[in-house]
């Protein structure tokens, strides 16, 4: 019940009783509640127009990171005795430092700043409106107002820095790049012989073959090295990467995700990410900065999720990435992603699974008793035999233990060809 | 010196009508109006504002009755009228929690405090005019009138009413 209201109800109420028992000193006692009510009313604010701006000190930030918010509100309408003039955080956010409320007057014409501190974890946040109460000294007719302000702040996933990423899908683009082309052309590595031809370098002629005929010479033919489509599938379902107690291994999916975007963009790659949770969120291929801003600012929004429809990979919409491209899929796995997966694979896609490992995840957290430390164990095997098959299969696997830093982890597994690792035997 | 000025006028509000009522022989309602200011106070600190509407009501109706069966005029009306600083002194306190250090929280409370302090001489004087001032005779005109605005002023409250 606003205050004016139940006054005005204890005015009537006396005036009534007056009447009723025809005794003018109750309208003696209702004249102070009639005064209140008359003052406040004649003194509330005629017309109530504020404005307001807003100014992030950086609207792209890592997760954590301060963020100064400042506000500047003037008054453009008649002087305000007491405002209430309350910045409405986007949920999520907190104050660091500074205070984002604020009560106080404001003259016609007068401004007032303030600023305050914020930080909050990676997601994009919208800042619309001020929530401003005005009202008299009295406070007899208080009004709400919003005054809009409106801001955007990303808090986008840390990037950690990766110099290379070794992939071999079958089908490359035509631009140069790093990716070997099963073609003969410039490049550095040795791709074959063919008959020298006018404008061939004479460094590039080997003499070895040519020695063998009279009247015609070789030259070495090194692979085309090129570009390639790359699509980075990130697993958010809620079965795979939700844990009890809150544990999740998604924070450290999605900062793999961002890693391999920027450093596959980085060698020129034209680079895709399907987020695969409760709805598909898709990120139309490109090319350089651009591309890497796109992919972060959908990394910063990506959530988990639960659908029935895509409760397991078979929905993962292959037609969406150009034949025998480069599949890098994020995922813990489970039991039933190895159908879908070699699905993908006999399409004649090139499938990477960068795998956080959610046995050692968990058991990093539970207490460590035999039953728990047997059943950890029991999982581990179970996870072994489903990587050693997608492994088998032809699909390139990376266990990542999450307590090792994912760019040493890509150091030592990926910065060279798998085709080099399975020769050396690791 | 908000919570100075709260306290004074719920003890304001509640000794004058224990005062009253004790002129006038119902000494029996003294402990009520001294547990109305200790659970008045109890409340405010523990951050149950809403409790000072219910003392406003419980001293208007406790003023209300005083008039009716004769009780000393002034008690009463200082009863009420420190009931009504009482309920405005807890809503403003809530307010300034809202503040923040940086602000003019002083500057607010004195402003705070002219204002109401004006109101409530304004509110009493005009109070104790209409009681000192008698009208021997109320011309059956003026009694329309008052009834006609009455009327009026309750129409205007049910509309209000309506929108909740």
């Amino acid at each position: 019940m606003s205050r004016s209201l139940l006054l005005s109800l204890l005015t009537y109420a006396l005036l009534l009783a007056g009447i009723a028992a025809v005794q003018g000193v109750f309208l003696a006692l209702a004249l102070p509640l009639v005064t209140y009510l008359l003052v406040g009313y004649l003194q509330s604010p005629e017309k109530v127009k504020l404005e307001a701006t807003r100014h992030l000190s950086a609207e792209r930030v890592t997760p954590n990171s301060d963020v100064e918010v400042t506000l500047t509100v003037i008054n453009r309408g008649s002087s305000l005795e007491e405002a209430l003039i309350e910045d409405v955080l986007p949920a999520g956010l907190a104050v660091r430092s500074g205070f984002s409320r604020h009560l106080l007057r404001l003259a016609k014409g007068e401004s007032y700043t303030f600023a305050y501190t914020v930080s909050g974890p990676r997601g994009g946040y919208v800042f619309e409106a001020l929530a401003v109460r005005v009202s008299d000294r009295l406070a007899a007719s208080p009004s709400n107002i919003h005054v809009e302000a409106k801001g955007r702040l990303f808090v986008l996933p840390p990037v950690t820095r990766i110099r290379q990423v070794a992939i071999r899908p079958r089908r490359t683009r035509v631009y140069a790049g790093s990716i070997p082309a099963r073609a003969g052309g410039t490049g550095t590595e040795f791709f074959g012989v063919r008959e020298y031809q006018p404008g061939d370098p004479p460094s590039a002629i080997n003499w070895r073959a040519s020695a063998r005929y009279i009247d015609k010479l070789y030259a070495n033919e090194f692979q085309q090295e090129r570009v390639a489509d790359v699509a980075i599938v990130l697993d958010g379902r809620l079965r795979t990467n939700e844990f009890a107690r809150g544990h999740s291994l998604f924070e450290h999916s999605v900062q793999a995700a961002a890693s391999l975007a920027d450093a596959l963009l980085n060698q020129g790659n034209r680079v895709g990410l399907l987020l695969y949770a409760s709805y598909l969120s898709w990120t139309f291929p490109g090319y350089g900065k651009l591309q890497r801003e796109r992919i972060l600012h959908a990394l910063a929004n990506a959530k988990t999720g639960e659908s029935q429809v895509f409760s397991d990979l078979e929905h993962i919409p292959a037609r969406l990435f150009p034949a025998e491209s480069q599949i890098v899929l994020v995922s813990p796995l489970s039991e039933d992603d190895f159908a879908p997966l070699i699905q993908l694979r006999a399409q004649g896609y090139d499938v990477m699974v960068v795998s956080p490992n959610p046995v050692k995840f968990e058991l990093s957290y539970l207490p460590a008793n035999e039953t728990i430390q047997l059943a950890g164990r029991v999982i581990h095997m179970e996870r072994t035999l489903l990587l050693q098959k997608m492994g088998r299969a032809g699909i390139h696997v990376l266990d990542w233990d999450v307590t090792e830093p994912f760019d040493l982890f890509v150091k030592r597994r990926l910065s060279r060809s798998p085709v080099w690792l399975h020769a050396v035997g690791r | 010196m908000t919570i100075i000025a709260l306290v004074l006028s719920i003890l304001l509000a509640t000794v004058s009508l224990a005062i009253g009522y004790v002129q006038a022989g119902a000494a029996g309602y003294l402990l009520g109006f001294l547990l109305l200011a200790v659970i008045w106070l109890m409340t405010h600190f523990r951050k149950w504002y809403w409790f000072s509407s219910l003392a406003l009501l419980i001293t208007v109706v406790a003023a209300g009755y005083g008039v009716w069966r004769g009780f000393p005029t002034v008690w009463m009306l200082l009863g009420a009228l420190g009931g009504l600083l009482g309920w405005d002194l807890s809503d403003f306190a809530r307010r300034l929690t809202y503040a923040s250090p940086m602000d003019d929280i002083q500057g607010m409370e004195r402003l705070h405090l002219q204002r109401v302090g004006i109101v409530a001489g304004l509110g009493f004087g005009l109070a104790i005019l209409s009681v000192v001032i008698r009208v021997q005779r109320l011309a059956f005109e003026v009694a329309v009138g008052l009834v006609l605005l009455a009327a009026l002023g309750l129409t205007r409250l049910v509309m209000g009413l309506r929108k909740y």
